[in-house]
């Protein structure tokens, strides 16, 4: 009996030590001769072949080097990059989001690009959104990849049922034909716009379009500048259009529900979104679904529109700078970037620029502040918390945009 | 001669009985071993980790250059002065104790109810249990969202036509009273199963002849319960007291994906929340090691009454 | 005789009904996903809800099957969480015996350590574990989620078990040990049959918790040939586009089945009764 005990610690004992030691074959070190790239699973499912294009186009200039793409989820692939900053064994190319890259290149975690900037195409014309997300201190750490804009997605048998013979040119005009979309569908909880209560995307779109703005820097302190007057002014044209011409709770965000679901679901005539949303407007509404680029308050412009995107980046840890470079050239050359563009996307230079109603958009855009504690003001909701105290009236505009004003304005301050 | 002969027996017997003794004794040590061997060579170095990075400044930028500056108790300090930290505590303490008791409560009734039903009833609770238990996190959070959804969720439509009430588009994450009962049903949901299965098989362990015995004897299902379940499901009941205590004391996924980050305010922060946030979404490690090491403190607080009792039932045996 | 009979019979009836609509509340969820599964986009999304889909689709069933890396994940977390499994209920039950059965100097600190790691909050363990796993060369390799999956399994196994050993009665072991076997014959023998329930509860809740692990399989998994099913999953909300709710809930019904089929194939192991007879009151 005793020895059947012995014989069970010892082995597990040699099972442990297996355990340990036997996979030092499957985790080889990263050899010089293979690149890792982390793209987000956007990429898999939407533009497989633009990867596959960019891996033959490298692979045929460097023979001896693997590409191995390993895809990330929006969600939890800054975790997954922190573990491996700490760790080891972390990617050679990174896509981050743009409004992701100023926190860590603030920290240092990337790898100086400017030398290879004049390999990159077009690197003379990268979209102005784009391009200073991807810049910190002069020097250049991230290549733009992609942009997307806000346009508005219509049913076009509501509008013409509703008499509206001709798009909208201000803002004033949309609201009006708002009024009109609502007389011919009176059936409760239907928006003629939905806008979610607390789309900061939207609202600030209204406050850039009347000279306002989120933060700026001035002698090195942020200040908030959402108390000046063009900034209110902005604010009280948002409140007066989201109450004339949206139905959508004011507390709640973007995602919940989704607008294209209440689009689907025959509740809203247009909705304010990326130019994807076209994508999920359900069976019956997909033919008469149709685009235009949003007004301003001012005719002929249109409204700023959030310039989101994402830039491509190469960690410090990596050992492969010039290889991560190379493949970056290839995955954003011109060829690729207009089949990002065929895709649906905006393409990462002003000169590549078509007139798609997505690309008309962009061409007046608004970005947040480039700071480094930008993410905790979008973590910590503030601007939300902003829009739901106005909407619902618990506060008045001045007071709302004061208080979320010196909140933003400590939170970028912090050192 | 006999007398040298004897001696030499009588101390290699005595050295056999004492290496058979050692050895014997050991046996404890031997059985624990493998279980401290894992859990030492993956946890430990987490764990030092963990100590020293509270008490040190560790934000990204210390991270990527992997040095940290030490700053002693400051990380604590700022900690134990937020009046958020407080209250979230406050809230999550109520929170968890609502928790552990609804699981509970409900887990023992269910679990007597499995004895009584016939077989077949009882594989088709069991199976369901089982799916529940099953569903990923993530999915069964999706699906209470939509069942509690205003604009279409069947819980509206149904009290609505059950004339309960008219709750057409009724916001059920408007408040934090609200949010949090939402939470606390997903989670004793999810819960049930564990605790239901795990009773039920302690009950199984319940004599059945002496059940029956008392029930010859008139004795009512009442003092049944209290004079011979009782004791016996005892240490069980206690572990999964611990256990639900430690458990829903940190639970994270839940009410992070149902309340949604963009509702997510201090106002309705709970500890494991309030960690991710003021830790991790900031990168500030140091701030973030400094939390955990206080939630492992009070958890313990918290269910040390239930750990000594269990503790003490091993012991007296 | 007969009518305690029909009286013991009508109140199981009675149980019964009670028990069946226990089920239908607690199920519902369930049903919801796997009705959702089955409903076609436009059914998913309307504003009155479809409760039983009338004309089902496969057509979310082949998108979740056809996105890559499916049976391949469904590979790797069935060994990742057998092999945690087994391994962790040998090494915990072990353990528990020795705390149950056995005085030895520091059992009082070996408990308390078992109880104080399952205390800390998972998340702050990521960083670190990481890098003591790519340390080891453990990271992209199942043998490194295994090892992680076992500081978590074993914990609670331990404390599980150690309970349930605490409700068998010492007598059945003593009368054992007068019959002439030795404390380690009469554990093998005799208490390990009459752990079936508790080794069962433990190894189900064990199984679950391991398969629906998510954060440390994501941050130490690379290659999706690598990954469990959990991180295939979240390729569905991973984007910043629209999610596939249809095939999200159809991957999920086909990911709950080796839950269900372990469940199905263990549970008469909690069924049987074991101390009645064995002990004479």
């Amino acid at each position: 009996m005793k020895r059947r005990n012995i014989v069970a610690l010892v082995g597990v004992a040699v099972l442990a030590a297996a355990l340990t030691a036997a996979s030092t074959g499957a985790t080889k070190k990263a050899a010089a001769n293979s690149l890792t790239v982390w793209l987000q699973v956007d990429a898999q499912s939407g533009w497989p072949d633009v990867v596959a294009a960019a891996n033959q186009q490298f692979q045929s200039d460097h023979p001896g080097t693997t590409v191995n793409i390993q895809y990330q989820n929006w969600g939890d692939h800054l975790q997954k990059f922190d573990a491996t900053l700490a760790g080891g064994g972390g990617p050679d190319v990174i896509e981050m989001g743009n409004t992701e890259m100023t926190k860590y290149m603030a920290a240092g975690a990337f790898a100086d690009l400017s030398s290879y900037r004049s390999t990159f195409a077009n690197s003379s014309s990268w979209l102005k959104g784009l391009a200073a997300s991807g810049s910190f201190g002069g020097k250049l750490y991230g290549v733009p990849y992609y942009a997307g804009s806000r346009v508005v997605t219509y049913r076009s048998d509501l509008f013409k049922k509703a008499g509206i013979t001709k798009l909208p040119s201000t803002t004033a005009e949309y609201a009006a034909d708002a009024q009109k979309l609502l007389a011919k569908n009176p059936q409760k909880g239907f928006s003629p716009i939905y806008i979610a209560g607390t789309d900061w995307y939207v609202a600030m779109s209204f406050v850039f379009d009347y000279g306002g703005g989120i933060a700026a820097r001035i002698s090195g302190t942020w200040k908030g500048l959402l108390t000046t007057p063009k900034s209110i002014a902005g604010l009280t044209a948002f409140k007066n259009f989201f109450l004339a011409t949206s139905r959508a709770s004011k507390t709640t965000d973007e995602t919940h529900p989704n607008p294209y679901d209440v689009y689907a679901q025959g509740q809203a005539a247009s909705m304010i979104g990326p130019s994807w949303f076209s994508c999920c407007v359900g069976t019956k509404y997909k033919a008469a679904t149709a685009q235009f680029v949003m007004p301003g308050h001012v005719k002929g412009q249109a409204i700023p529109g959030f310039l989101g995107g994402s830039d491509l980046a190469v960690p410090v840890t990596s050992s492969n700078t010039a290889l991560a470079a190379d493949w970056i050239k290839d995955f954003t050359s011109t060829s690729s970037e207009k089949a990002l563009q065929a895709k649906g996307n905006i393409p990462n230079a002003t000169n590549l620029l078509g007139s798609s109603v997505n690309e008309r958009a962009a061409a007046r855009s608004w970005f947040v502040p480039t700071a480094k504690h930008w993410v905790d003001v979008e973590n910590g909701n503030i601007l939300r918390n902003m829009l739901a105290q106005i909407l619902t009236g618990k506060l008045t505009i001045k007071q709302a945009a004061s208080s979320a004003s010196d909140n933003i304005a400590s939170v970028l301050n912090q050192p | 001669m006999a007398a040298a002969a004897e001696t030499t027996l009588l101390r290699s017997r005595r050295r056999r009985r004492f290496w058979g003794r050692a050895l014997r004794g050991s046996i404890p040590y031997g059985l624990i071993l493998p279980v401290l061997v894992v859990i030492g060579v993956i946890l430990g170095y987490p764990l030092y980790w963990l100590a020293k990075l509270s008490t040190e400044r560790y934000g990204l930028f210390e991270l990527i250059r992997r040095a940290g500056v030490s700053v002693g108790l400051d990380n604590y300090r700022s900690v134990l002065h937020d009046s958020i930290f407080w209250h979230t505590l406050l809230r999550t303490v109520v929170f968890a104790a609502v928790n552990v008791t609804l699981t509970i409560v409900f887990g023992t009734l269910l679990a007597l109810l499995l004895v009584r039903v016939s077989t077949v009833v009882r594989l088709v609770v069991s199976s369901g249990l089982v799916l529940v238990w099953s569903m990923p996190v993530v999915v069964a959070v999706q699906i209470w969202y939509w069942m509690t959804n205003f604009q279409n969720g069947v819980v509206n439509y149904v009290l609505t036509q059950l004339h309960v009430g008219n709750f057409f588009q009724h916001d059920w994450y408007a408040t934090t009273f609200s949010q949090l009962s939402l939470v606390t049903l997903l989670i004793v949901w999810g819960a049930l199963p564990f605790v239901v299965i795990t009773l039920y098989a302690g009950l199984a362990q319940v004599p059945h002849d002496l059940v029956e015995a008392a029930e010859v004897d008139g004795a009512r299902p009442w003092r049944i319960f209290l004079d011979i379940t009782l004791p016996i499901l005892r240490p069980i009941l206690l572990i999964l007291t611990s256990l639900s205590i430690i458990w829903d004391f940190g639970v994270f996924t839940q009410p992070y994906l149902l309340i949604g980050q963009s509702k997510i305010t201090s106002g309705n922060y709970l500890m494991s929340i309030y960690l991710f946030e003021e830790g991790y979404f900031k990168s500030d490690f140091g701030r973030g090691a400094a939390i955990s090491i206080l939630m492992l403190l009070i958890v313990a607080v918290l269910s040390v009454v239930y750990v000594r009792k269990m503790v003490r039932i091993g012991e007296t045996q | 005789m007969s009518s305690r009979r029909r009286g013991r019979r009508a109140r199981q009836a009675g149980w019964n009904a009670v028990g069946l609509a226990v089920f239908v509340v607690m199920v519902f969820p369930v049903f919801w996903m796997i009705s959702t599964a089955f409903k076609s986009n436009d059914q998913i999304v309307s504003l009155s809800p479809t409760w039983f889909p009338l004309h089902p689709t496969l057509v979310h069933f082949r998108d979740a099957i056809h996105r890559p890396y499916f049976w391949t994940d469904v590979r790797n977390s069935l060994i990742v969480v057998s092999v945690t499994v087994a391994i962790s209920i040998v090494l915990a039950f072990l353990a528990a015996v020795a705390l149950a059965r056995y005085r030895f100097g520091g059992r009082k600190l070996f408990v308390v350590l078992v109880i104080g790691i399952q205390m800390l909050p998972q998340a702050g363990l990521i960083i670190p574990l990481y890098v003591v796993l790519a340390r080891y060369h453990q990271v992209n390799a199942l043998t490194g989620v295994i090892v992680t999956y076992m500081t978590f399994v074993l914990p609670f196994s331990v404390w599980t078990l150690r309970g349930f050993l605490l409700g068998i009665p010492k007598e059945l072991e003593e009368a054992a040990m007068v019959d002439g076997s030795t404390r380690l014959g009469v554990f093998i023998k005799i208490l390990l049959p009459l752990m079936g329930p508790g080794l069962v509860a433990t190894s189900v809740f064990a199984f679950i918790t391991t398969w629906n692990e998510y954060i440390f399989a994501r941050v130490l998994l690379n290659d999706q040939s690598k990954q469990t099913i959990t991180v295939w999953l979240s390729y569905f909300l991973g984007s910043s586009r629209h999610t596939d709710w249809g095939a999200l809930m159809a991957a999920s019904t086909l990911t709950a089945i080796p839950v269900v089929v372990f469940f199905l194939l263990v549970q008469r192991r909690i069924a049987f009764g074991l101390t009645a007879g064995a002990v004479r009151g």
